[in-house]
């Protein structure tokens, strides 16, 4: 069906298993036609209900720092109208899962906690069930049904909230995930042609295409024909680490550079050479300290310790 | 597709051969051969191979490139190759391409250095 691929397309919610929301939870037509026949009941009092809500949510600061100005204010109304007219609109298939799972998104990017969402549904029942009951005094089975189908239907809207909320959660989050990774691979040039770059933690293979890029780039970008790959914060080495710290030097062995893992700590040797892994070809130093003075040793420096008499006058000088 | 001749320049006693943009098979081809003409003719001791211009790196040309270098090093030359982009050396990686043992260097400069240096 054409509609099922754009409801898939809404996220995790597919047609299929609105369906299947709607009758775990007893949904059925009798319930859309009841409440097809509350709707003007419910329309007459939708602008009460969210000028209540929103004066209460005036006195708690968390919820009025949302509202922080006219614009804000006045759409977020507006969409809350239309969600309550939508609950009693007559209409539940795709259109209206679609529009719910919009309205869950829009929650969570104003970053309104889920709470609020929650509780604004209660204080619709609240005002309105009475009103029905009363509407529909006359027949009071007919009136419970038409109470319990508001309910059901408050509850599947809950569920489909819920559920763009925290679909709307999870990308935030894979985005943050994303920066996340950009922030602990960084390549620094420490001088003029020795470029390093210090691995924290473990190198799964999102990690090691991030590293790769960033760290051939860099080479290109300083003209560094040694690049310092130190692994000092890899608390643990496993044979897929191993292997993409191997990539990394072929790579940068490609590009006409000399990779130098350093900062090769005891219990990385001893977890290598239990594992089998032999490093071949690997130009390795225990710790940075080390590398950089191969590193230095390559491009051709020498280092000489300054006049030792200038030495003390430093440090006399200093407080 | 690209059917551009290859620059095949003598800088002393050093070939600089310069790859174009985006080689079809027979451009990569026509390196192999080019090259090895002017190795002949010049009888140069080093060539630099220079593959700044080079987008995309496939078997063919890693092969052909690989290849090149042991047919120079038996008329007596030593190839490096120069100016590989990062995004063709992590392919190149990945896939498990190698060019054959042959030398790598940052540029031109540095593979001219260190051809100097060797002798």
């Amino acid at each position: 069906m054409v509609t099922e691929t754009k409801a898939r397309s809404s996220g995790a919610i597919t047609l299929k298993e609105w369906e299947s929301r709607k009758s775990f939870v007893g949904f059925t037509d009798d319930d859309v036609a009841l409440l097809r026949e509350v709707r003007p009941t419910a329309d007459g009092c939708v602008e009460e209900i969210v000028k209540e809500i929103y004066a209460r949510f005036m006195k708690y600061d968390e919820a009025r720092a949302l509202f922080h100005n006219e614009t804000i204010l006045n759409n977020s109304k507006e969409a809350l109208r239309r969600s309550f007219r939508g609950l009693t609109g007559g209409e539940y298939g795709e259109g209206y899962l679609l529009d719910r799972i919009e309205f869950g998104r829009g929650h969570q990017r104003l970053g309104m906690s889920l709470r609020w969402s929650m509780a604004e549904y209660s204080i619709y029942l609240q005002m309105l069930l009475p009103r029905i009951h009363r509407a529909l005094e006359k027949d009071s089975a007919k009136a419970m049904r038409a109470l319990l189908a508001v309910i059901k239907i408050v509850s599947l809207d809950k569920e489909l909230t819920s559920t763009a909320y925290f679909l709307a959660a999870e990308e935030v989050i894979s985005r943050q995930a994303r920066e996340i990774l950009e922030l602990s691979t960084p390549v620094i040039q420490i001088w003029e042609g020795i470029i390093v770059a210090p691995l924290i933690g473990t190198l799964d293979s999102e990690r090691t295409q991030q590293f790769m890029e960033r760290l051939l780039e860099k080479v290109v970008e300083t003209n560094s024909p040694v690049a310092l790959i130190d692994i000092t914060g890899v608390p643990a080495i496993d044979t897929q680490t191993a292997r993409h710290l191997v990539e990394c030097i072929t790579a940068v062995r490609l590009l006409g550079a000399q990779a130098i893992l350093t900062g090769v700590r005891p219990s990385i040797a001893q977890t290598l050479v239990h594992l089998g892994i032999d490093l071949p070809q690997v130009t390795t130093r225990p710790s940075l300290r080390s590398g950089l003075q191969m590193g230095l040793d390559v491009l051709g420096f020498q280092l000489q310790r300054a006049n030792s008499h200038q030495l003390a006058a430093t440090a006399a000088a200093a407080p | 597709m690209s059917n551009v001749a290859i620059s095949v320049v003598k800088v002393g006693d050093v070939l600089m051969v310069t790859m174009p943009p985006d080689p079809d098979d027979r451009t990569v081809t026509a390196l192999q051969e080019d090259t090895l003409q002017a190795m002949e003719r010049f009888e140069a001791r080093g060539l630099v191979l220079d593959i700044s211009s080079v987008e995309t790196l496939d078997s063919f040309f890693a092969r052909t490139v690989a290849e090149t270098g042991r047919m120079v090093a038996l008329m007596g030359g030593r190839t490096i190759i120069v100016g590989m982009r990062p995004s063709v050396a992590l392919t190149a990686t990945q896939l498990g391409l190698t060019l054959g043992g042959a030398a790598t260097a940052l540029d031109a400069d540095h593979a001219l250095a260190c051809l100097r240096d060797a002798h």
